[in-house]
């Protein structure tokens, strides 16, 4: 006799919440392009529903109605692609892709393309804390403001922000780029290893071991190619921050870590 | 049983033969060949030293090299910005010219292993270069952490990666595995 309170649990491997959940087929595909109305749609039949057009039915450019701001959506797309959110998005949007081009017509929550290898998302609106959270590769502009730890652990990729970021901005940054074109908060780039942290604006504190950097003319083409490509307009004045390297310097962990494993 | 197939289908094989060697040569695209099966199944003299010690090259991992290691014409035509994702290479800008055991090479975040290059890298075209070898080994379906996809993916996925069009689906079907005598837990 199950004590109160106990309650059978449905196991799956894959920790799925909705593990018999399928893909709904109620998308309107013509040709390589498809409408998704995701009204009535759980999170997971939405992301089922993309996989299978993106990978069954090899479509290219998908657009979702009606996103609702739901959590986790778009997530693990492994295939070059076009998505475009018509709306909001809640948490975890859009984390970890590995080749799609997004776009993102509303605004996001908390971490947004965490851990995206590679790909380009574009949010029209701001976005919420943690922004590019450990970032591996790919480009996330967003045009509005960002919240607090925006690129935490970011390991590569560019991460640009028109309006302005919170604080402790490219905390434990190892690897990557990112360019604040705002203000950024008290705490930027605090025990950052690595990568490089471009502001227009005014700092509120630099965190610890973060600090100015020489200008380079690499980083006159980058910016000026980023803005190009994203039509982000006449780039401003940028200051250059970088590693002090004090603390613990990063430099090629990953492959010694895995040497100190064998 | 395919080449390939036996390598995926015992991937450990080849670091746990007690007579591995082997001798670094470069063979075969993605299919394979007899040549190439003897190499993964340890027929080499010398291949004890790349499965011994701290290395984490593709070569420990594959029982051998690749023709555009060790030939530079084979990978000028790589088109880096077709290759990646948006207007400009993306996610290869991270990616640089490295140095594994005093020789040059790129990491292939795919399988976690350094890809050697053997030939004399023009000046200047360092990470150029870098990035094109690693694209090359990408497309080509060589990168030891993709190869493993078929048989251990979780969810539908394009078995060689965005950098492949029209690549097949894989991972649609995974079904755990069970240990024998195992039940789960009431709750």
């Amino acid at each position: 006799m199950a004590a109160v309170g106990e309650r059978a649990v449905s196991y799956d491997a894959r920790g799925l919440a909705e593990p018999n959940a399928v893909a709904p087929e109620t998308a309107v595909v013509d040709g390589q392009t498809a409408e998704l109305d995701a009204a009535d749609l759980s999170i997971r039949q939405i992301n089922l529903e993309l996989r299978r057009l993106v990978y069954g039915l090899g479509v290219t450019d998908v657009v979702v109605r009606n996103p609702g701001s739901k959590h986790s959506l778009g997530v693990g797309i492994l295939t070059r692609c076009r998505i475009r959110f018509e709306g909001s998005l809640g948490y975890f949007a859009c984390g970890l892709l590995d080749g799609p081009e997004v776009h993102i017509t509303g605004r996001v929550g908390w971490a947004a393309c965490e851990n995206m290898m590679s790909g380009v998302v574009v949010i029209e609106g701001n976005a919420g804390s943690q922004t590019g959270a450990a970032l591996r590769g790919g480009d996330l502009v967003v045009k509005g403001r960002a919240g607090a730890r925006s690129g935490i652990d970011q390991k590569g990729g560019t991460i640009i922000t028109m309006g302005s970021v919170g604080a402790m901005t490219g905390f434990m940054m190892q690897r990557g780029r990112q360019v604040i074109c705002g203000d950024a908060g008290p705490g930027l780039g605090d025990s950052m290893y690595d990568g490089t942290i471009y502001v227009a604006g005014k700092v509120k504190a630099l965190g610890i071991d973060c600090v100015p950097g020489e200008w380079t003319d690499a980083d006159t083409e980058f910016i000026e190619r980023k803005f190009r490509i994203y039509d982000l307009g006449s780039p401003p004045s940028f200051d250059k921050f970088v590693c002090g390297k004090k603390l613990y310097n990063y430099d090629s962990l990953e492959p010694a870590e895995r040497k100190l494993v064998l | 049983m395919a080449p390939d197939e036996h390598i995926l289908n015992d991937p450990d094989q080849m670091h746990h033969d007690p007579h591995a060697g082997g001798h670094a040569t470069a063979e075969g695209g993605p299919g394979g060949d007899e040549q190439h099966a003897q190499s993964v199944t340890g027929h080499h003299p010398e291949r004890a030293q790349w499965t011994m010690g701290t290395s984490i090259d593709s070569e420990a991992l594959w029982g051998r090299r690749f023709p555009y290691q060790e030939d530079l014409s084979l990978v000028e035509d790589v088109d880096l910005v077709a290759a990646t994702p948006g207007a400009d290479i993306n996610w290869l800008e991270d990616v640089d010219l490295l140095q594994e055991e005093g020789i040059p090479a790129v990491f292939d975040r795919y399988s976690n292993c350094f890809l050697k290059i053997h030939f004399p890298i023009p000046a200047g075209r360092e990470n150029e270069i870098a990035r094109k070898v690693l694209i090359k080994h990408l497309q080509s379906g060589n990168s030891y952490g993709i190869r493993m996809k078929e048989k251990h993916a979780k969810f539908a996925q394009p078995e060689l990666g965005p950098w492949v069009a029209n690549s097949r689906t894989v991972g649609e079907n995974y079904t755990p595995p069970v240990l024998e005598g195992w039940e789960p837990p009431v709750h």
